[in-house]
This record gives C-alpha cells, sequence and structure tokens, in this order.
C-alpha cells in the first residue's frame, strides 16, 4: 500500500469534517454547554465546601469533573450521529463513493480515514474541557491525573462507539435522515432498556450492564473495567464491519467479522480502581482476605429490583465483591417481582453459603457484609479505620468562564468556520 | 477496430430483479485501441449492463464512470482532479484538463458546475485512471457541439494510445461519430453487435444510418 492513498482520504476527510456546518454547529454548542455546566459545577462545590460536614469527603470527580463532562455525553448523544452519519452518507448520495470503490485504496483504509478524521474532531471539540480543567487548577482546585483520564478515555469509547452505529446506520440506509432516525432509535432503546434493567433482573437486567450510558457509569466511577473496553472495542469493529460489507462486501471482511465476534466473548474480568477515594474497592486487608478464599461464595438476595436496599447493595458491595472474591455467584430470587408488600419472611433478607456453612442478614452496610462473609470463611476481619481519602473544598468563584465559554469560543469557532470553509477545496 | 486479445469478454449474463428481466443473455467484449459503443434506448439495459460489469474484483482492469454523479460538490474542480490522481499515485492529467477546457474551471466549486461543465470534469476524472478499460456512461450528455468534438479527439486519442473505451450513448448521431463498434441492446436483449458496415448489411441497407438500422433490427 503506497502511503499518499491513506494520506489523501484522511486529509479530504479532515477537510470535509472541519468545512462542514455540522460539526461547526457541534463546536459552537460544546463551548458554552460545557461553561454552563462547569460554571454551576464550580459554584455548587464552592457552596458545598462552605459547609464543614460535607468539606471533608468533597471530591472533584463527582463535584467538577462529571458534570462539565456530562456536557460531551449531551453531544455524543445528539449530536455527534449527525456528524459521522454526514462523513459517510454524502459520499454515497452525491456518487462520490462509487467512485472512491474503484480507486487501489480498500475499503478499510477509507473507513479508516473517517474514523481517523471523527477522533481528529473529537480531539478539537475537547478544547473547552480542556479549558475548564485549566481554570479549575487556576481556581485552586485539585484534579487527580487518573481518574480524569479514566474519565476521558470513558467518554473517548463512548464517541467511539457512536461513530461506528453511525457510519454503519450510513452505510446501511439510502439517506441520511433514515441513517439519523435509526442512530436516535438505537439510542432511546438502550435507554428503554436502562430504564427496564434496573427494575428488573435476568436478560434485561445482564443486558442493561452494557447499554453505552451503563459503561460510561463505570468509567464515572473511577473504574477502569478491561472488559468494557474490550466490549467496546468489539462492538465497534463489528459495526465497521458491518458498513464495510453492506457498502462492498469482500472475504477479507469475514476474517475482521470472526475477530469482532470473537473479542465480545473475551472477558479478562481485570479492572481497576483509579478513583482518588478508592470509591471501587475495599481496603486492601479486607480485599486480601476475601482473595484468599477459594471456594465458591453464593450470595442470594430476596430482594426486588427495584428495592432501593438492591441498588444499595448492587453498587456498595457487590461492585467490590465482583472484583476481588475469585468464584461469586449472585441469585435474585425475587428480583423481576414487587414483593414489598407481600407477607413473606424471607423478603429482604441476604443469605451467604460458603462450602457447607451458611449465614442469613439484613443488612446492605459494607463492614457487616464484610465481617459475615470473612466469619463465614474462617477468616479474622480486619481493624478498619476511617477512609483516608481528604477531601479538596475549594471555595472559589468561576472567574473568567462565562466571558471563555458564552463569548470568545464561539467568537472563535465562528471565525475558524469561516476561514475553512473558504479554504477547502 | 483492434485485433488483439479481448480485455474483457462476458458470456452469457443475465440480470433479473424484482421479477423484471433487465438483460438477457448478453455476451459482450472490449479490445485494447477500440471505442465500442452500448446503445439503446432509455430503459434498454445500457447501465445495468455496465453496473454489472463494473463489480469490484475487476477493478484492477476497468474504471467505469457513472451517469448522473457530482461528487465533492463544496470542493473546487482542481482539488477533485488532484485528489483522484493522488490516490492513482498519478499526477493530473493536463492533456485531458487542456482537450475538455477545464482549466477556467478549476478555481470553481463542483457545486456550482453547469450540467456540461460537471461532465467534463467527470470525463477528466475517469481519463485520470491508470485502468486500461474504461466504461462511460453517457459521456456527451450535456456537452454543446464543440465540447463534445473535444471530448471525442480526446477519447479517441486515448484509445489510440492503447485504451479500451465502452460508451453507452442514447445520442446516435454522437455514438456513429465516435465508436468504432456497436453493441444494440433492446429490452434487455442484444439486437445486434459489430461495426456500422456489418449493421447496415443485417438491416439490408448499406446507406442506413445507425437509428434506421436500428429500427430495421428490433
Amino acid at each position: 500500500m503506497r502511503w499518499s492513498e491513506p494520506r489523501a482520504l484522511v486529509s479530504k476527510d479532515l477537510r470535509e469534517l472541519f468545512g462542514s456546518t455540522s460539526y461547526a454547529l457541534l463546536l459552537l454548542v460544546a463551548g458554552p454547554l460545557t461553561g454552563l455546566s462547569f460554571i454551576a459545577a464550580v459554584r455548587n462545590y464552592t457552596d458545598a465546601s462552605a459547609t464543614t460536614a460535607l468539606a471533608s469527603a468533597l471530591s472533584p470527580l463527582d463535584g467538577v469533573l462529571l458534570p462539565t463532562f456530562g456536557a460531551y455525553d449531551l453531544l455524543i448523544t445528539f449530536l455527534v450521529p449527525f456528524v459521522a452519519i454526514r462523513l459517510l452518507a454524502t459520499e454515497k448520495s452525491s456518487g462520490a463513493l462509487r467512485l472512491l470503490l474503484q480507486t487501489p485504496a480498500s475499503l478499510a483504509t477509507q473507513l479508516g480515514a473517517k474514523l481517523l478524521a471523527l477522533i481528529a474532531g473529537w480531539i478539537v471539540a475537547l478544547i473547552p474541557s480542556a479549558i475548564a480543567l485549566v481554570l479549575w487548577r487556576s481556581y485552586g482546585g485539585h484534579l487527580d491525573p487518573s481518574e480524569t483520564a479514566n474519565l476521558l478515555l470513558g467518554l473517548t469509547l463512548r464517541y467511539l462507539l457512536t461513530c461506528s452505529i453511525a457510519l454503519a446506520a450510513a452505510a446501511a440506509f439510502a439517506n441520511a435522515a433514515s441513517a439519523a432516525i435509526a442512530v436516535l432509535s438505537f439510542t432511546i432503546g438502550t435507554w428503554a432498556i436502562d430504564f427496564f434493567g434496573a427494575a428488573n433482573s435476568g436478560w434485561i437486567a445482564t443486558l442493561a450492564r452494557y447499554t453505552p450510558a451503563a459503561m460510561l457509569r463505570q468509567f464515572e466511577r473511577g473504574l477502569l473495567n478491561a472488559d468494557i473496553v474490550i466490549l467496546t472495542l468489539a462492538i465497534s469493529l463489528l459495526l465497521l464491519t458491518l458498513a464495510a460489507l453492506i457498502l462492498a462486501p469482500s472475504k477479507k471482511q469475514l476474517i475482521a467479522l470472526a475477530i469482532g465476534i470473537a473479542l465480545l466473548f473475551v472477558r479478562t474480568h481485570r479492572s481497576a480502581d483509579l478513583s482518588e477515594d478508592r470509591r471501587n474497592s475495599f481496603s486492601p486487608a479486607d480485599e486480601r482476605l476475601l482473595q484468599s478464599i477459594d471456594k465458591p461464595v453464593d450470595i442470594t438476595l430476596y430482594l426486588a429490583a427495584e428495592d432501593p436496599r438492591a441498588n444499595d447493595y448492587e453498587r456498595n458491595v457487590l461492585t467490590k465483591l465482583r472484583r476481588v472474591v475469585r468464584d461469586l455467584r449472585v441469585a435474585y430470587p425475587y428480583g423481576g417481582r414487587t414483593l414489598l408488600f407481600e407477607n413473606d419472611p424471607r423478603y429482604g433478607t441476604i443469605e451467604y453459603r460458603i462450602g457447607a456453612k451458611h449465614v442469613v442478614s439484613r443488612s446492605t452496610t459494607e463492614e457487616i457484609v464484610l465481617d459475615e462473609l470473612e466469619t463465614l470463611a474462617g477468616l479474622t476481619p480486619p481493624k478498619r479505620g476511617e477512609p483516608a481519602y481528604p477531601g479538596y473544598p475549594l471555595r472559589a468563584p468561576p472567574l473568567h468562564a462565562a466571558t471563555l465559554f458564552y463569548a470568545i469560543w464561539p467568537l472563535l469557532v465562528a471565525t475558524a468556520w469561516l476561514l475553512c470553509s473558504r479554504r477547502t477545496g | 477496430m483492434s485485433e488483439a486479445a479481448p480485455l474483457l469478454r462476458i458470456e452469457g449474463v443475465s440480470v433479473r430483479r424484482g421479477g423484471r428481466l433487465l438483460l438477457d443473455d448478453v455476451s459482450f467484449s472490449a479490445s485494447r485501441g477500440e471505442i465500442a459503443g452500448v446503445i439503446g434506448p432509455n430503459g434498454a439495459g445500457k447501465t445495468t449492463l455496465f453496473e454489472t460489469i463494473a463489480t469490484r474484483d475487476r477493478r484492477e482492469i476497468l474504471f467505469y464512470m457513472p451517469d448522473g454523479v457530482r461528487p465533492w460538490e463544496d470542493r473546487r474542480a482542481g482539488w477533485c482532479l488532484d485528489f483522484f490522481a493522488r490516490l492513482f499515485g498519478r499526477e493530473r492529467d493536463g492533456e485531458a484538463i487542456d482537450a475538455l477546457q477545464l482549466a477556467p474551471l478549476l478555481g470553481q466549486r463542483v457545486r456550482s458546475l453547469s450540467k456540461g461543465e460537471a461532465k467534463r470534469l467527470l470525463l477528466a476524472l475517469a481519463l485520470s485512471t491508470p485502468q486500461p478499460l474504461l466504461l462511460l456512461d453517457e459521456p456527451f450528455d450535456g456537452l454543446d457541439f464543440r465540447q463534445t468534438r473535444g471530448a471525442m479527439e480526446l477519447l479517441r486519442a486515448r484509445a489510440a494510445a492503447g485504451r479500451a473505451l465502452v460508451l453507452s450513448i442514447h445520442q446516435l448521431a454522437d455514438a456513429t461519430r465516435v465508436c468504432d463498434r456497436f453493441l444494440l441492446l433492446d429490452h434487455g436483449r442484444v439486437l445486434a453487435q459489430g461495426d456500422l458496415a456489418s449493421l447496415r448489411a443485417r438491416a439490408g441497407n448499406g446507406e442506413a444510418s445507425l437509428e434506421e438500422v436500428f429500427l430495421a433490427l428490433e
């Protein structure tokens, strides 16, 4: 392969993207939207820092990063699909793709060039978030590099997945409007799965763990889950292969399809807790004890999925247990039913079983659950101190943010877009 | 007409879509140095034949320029020519630009080109490709008589240089002026093929125009 081909294609797609009105609008919206979230977050953070009880546990991840980057979740859901669809749909409808398919450049190179251009577009679109982070630091705010990078990785994977869905839809449908409707329908579908998955158990609850929003939530908690990363990349590869198969089928694409399908089933069960307050982990002493349990641990949760205790238990206990216990099996016999008002003596209990021993408890508190489990395994629970996380309170007004996000950024984008569209071609 | 081995030979091609027979047992060949014309009224199956021939596994030997495409509308014509040539590792085709009088249009966006100007740009794009066989769908559609003349001269020169050109044309007068050989198609069937003299002989009229030959044979 000559390098002139991919270079020419990437250069074309970059010009196409940066010269397009849809991308300019995305950039234009990105600034004020990020600014709005950032300014509100800094004000709320300042208010919370004034309260002694809250100040000691204040985390910039929850207080500033999540609201600020939340603007990007909106952009990815509602605007990015249109930008990505346009990149392929325009070439399809104008006939350019029919010409390109007859050139020596493979379809993989052509789709890869579009993806590269879209990634470049993502990097530029992240500038408002970079401005927000710089402002936050200039106010004296704290940032943990690992959890910030992890959140960024989660959003980037979500962006990649959305672009892949959009490109596959653009390949499958005759025009851009139909492709956009298909992508938005997919998004609404995943919201429905999220909604029903939260109140049910079984296959819908399992599926709900893998919706784009659910996958992003793990990164938002500071968790880097290798299986989620692999799954997102596998689905993206499959969608891009599907796009290629629709546009011009070839035997090579079947190999990519097979690799993508194989990756879907790869499970490493590896994850890293990158949150500074270690919110996804037990104390190191507890983790060492739990890792030493070599028998299967069975937990039966007699709680309806819609019961708030079930949610607390899932978030505060099971998420952490899954990361350290080698063989953990969880059953939800009442998961799909509403039993809150039924007269069942077992309702509200949690049964733990290790080998022949078992114990029943009603508590969903982390320390009590750990004591039950460790005692059941014949281990002595360690002494637990107060969490070491200091909290990072900060009382600072969001200086210069409004000017930067509401005035300078839109002005810069408008000027750059005018220059780009004049130079295009 | 060239005596060389055909670059492309298809035998007994039939295409059926939606219960309609679009091509019925069509056989055809194209050789270096010749310009072949696929002739027929609207709906005869000319475009279907081209699209059937122009499969991706033949992209090494042929390039197909469809009718009615207008690629990269937001770009300037000069950019399109440069970009397309770069994909083939080549330079812009200066001879084609001169012959098709494209130089004044290079700075214009494709969107702003007239039908004839866009058609000339497409012709230049097709001629800048290295494939030995070119399939051109309605290459003179939208061109005025001077531009048609210039385009025909250029196509003849390229055929003389060793390329094979297959043109789909519904203007029979244009076809007679530029093609060495004809494939007459009607309702997906081959009525006849050969040079004008042999077609006239089949029609039983040594002075007949291509139109009269077509009507006599259908």
